[in-house]
């Protein structure tokens, strides 16, 4: 055990202390929702190499957790910090209830979420990348579940994020699927960190780090 | 661009429009038949039809987004300017194309004679604008509340009576039944507030995109 803050457990499995960069740094953070506290108290810091899985049981709040780091819901105490830089190019996500435009192709969405984040769309690396060459001038509106996983992923490391959140990334996908999502873990801990939400025990052994929610 | 793709493949906006411009100028055409009506009241038909056709799908465009759950991954690849003004504009686009087809359409089928041609074109051109920067606006605020349908109206109520009162004053003119002198007013006016509505939007729109 590496830290015990308001009721949240962080472990370590192979923990090393001397980070040389620190990528995300979240302080005491905590989010209250409808008089209730969703989490509370929430501080550690990721640099490069770092892993961590949030685990916890439904309704825990590790979806929330991860939007707030994100900065899609807003937080009610606390500070997450990044790295000096633009948010879009540090930090990637893909949650499960994430959605797609169902009228936009693959291609048009790979297209579309460069032009707005100002990078490199590399269209056909990433897509060669998560197995979805073959679906790239299809309609989002056709995708099964799996395929629009595969999609989301392909977004979220577009930038070559420094931080990456994995909200269920296992969800939805095959076997194939599922060691895709493990090579994309081991690509993100050689450049950066990463976050995975999940209660799947398979993937927890993509962490090296552990937060329960309780 | 990606609205513009979107709506070329959905068609769901512009279709929805100009089906509620038919139907609306049928509708009052059909009403007031053989009826000599004052320019007045030929102005505040007109501005009911595009207040509705306008209501009925502009803020769509933001609703939309968080109802599929696709608002998130625009938060997170997109700065607040970019995703306001793509949709603005879009809006605007819309707005005024829809606004002068249906504005021609009711002179058309009504048989009022314009005298003030200009001035009507600008009212309608300059309304539309200022009808799409308004309502987009509304539906960006009330996009993330739970009761969001309800939300946009109630913003967009107070912001759209000095546009109404603004629109039907210069189209009245525009329809000999009024000065000159306040058919400029009222363009000026709907010139003012559509840049007023276009010009602070992004940065409302800023503050409220990521709360």
């Amino acid at each position: 055990m590496i830290g015990w803050v308001g009721g949240i457990v962080i472990t370590s499995k192979d923990y090393t202390a001397d980070i040389p960069e620190k990528l995300l740094t979240v302080d005491k953070l905590g989010k209250k929702y409808g008089g209730r506290w969703i989490f509370r108290g929430i501080s550690f810091q990721l640099g490069v190499g770092d892993r961590l899985v949030i685990l916890g049981r439904n309704g825990a709040g590790k979806s929330t957790l991860l939007k707030t780091i994100a900065g899609l819901t807003s937080r009610t105490e606390g500070a997450v910090a990044f790295p000096d830089g633009d948010s879009r190019h540090v930090l990637g996500l893909c949650a499960l209830e994430q959605s797609v435009y169902g009228q936009l192709t693959v291609e048009e969405h790979l297209q579309l979420t460069a032009d707005l984040r100002g990078c490199p769309a590399r269209v056909d690396e990433l897509l060669q990348q998560v197995n979805l060459d073959y679906a790239r001038t299809r309609a989002a509106s056709q995708l099964s579940t799996g395929m629009k996983a595969r999609l989301k992923l392909a977004m979220a490391i577009q930038p070559d994020p420094f931080v990456l959140l994995l909200d269920e990334p296992g969800a939805g996908l095959d076997e194939e699927g599922r060691n895709l999502v493990e090579k994309i873990t081991a690509d993100q801990a050689k450049r950066g960190c990463l976050i995975v939400a999940t209660n799947d025990p398979l993937e927890r052994r993509l962490a090296n780090l552990e937060l329960q929610l309780v | 661009m990606k609205e513009w793709q979107i709506e070329m493949r959905s068609q769901s906006g512009l279709i929805t429009g100009l089906l509620f411009s038919v139907v609306t100028v049928y509708a009052i055409s059909f009403a007031t038949l053989n009826a000599k009506l004052p320019g007045t009241v030929i102005a505040g038909l007109l501005w009911i039809a595009l207040l509705f056709s306008g209501a009925a799908s502009l803020p769509r465009i933001f609703l939309a987004e968080e109802e599929q759950g696709t608002a998130d991954l625009l938060r997170l690849v997109a700065r607040p300017h970019a995703v306001f003004w793509g949709k603005s504009i879009f809006n605007c686009l819309q707005a005024v194309v829809t606004g002068l087809i249906l504005s021609f359409l009711y002179i058309g089928f009504t048989s009022k004679a314009v005298s003030v041609p200009w001035l009507f074109t600008v009212c309608i051109a300059m309304g539309s604008l200022s009808l799409a920067g308004a309502v987009t606006l509304c539906g960006a605020i009330a996009a993330q509340a739970a009761n969001r349908s309800v939300l946009s109206a109630a913003i967009a109520v107070p912001l759209l009576l000095p546009l109404v009162a603004l629109g039907v004053s210069g189209l009245r003119v525009a329809l000999n039944d009024g000065a000159i002198s306040d058919g400029y007013v009222a363009a000026v006016g709907l010139t003012g507030y559509a840049f007023a509505t276009l010009a602070t939007g992004p940065y409302i729109f800023a503050a409220v995109w990521k709360t």
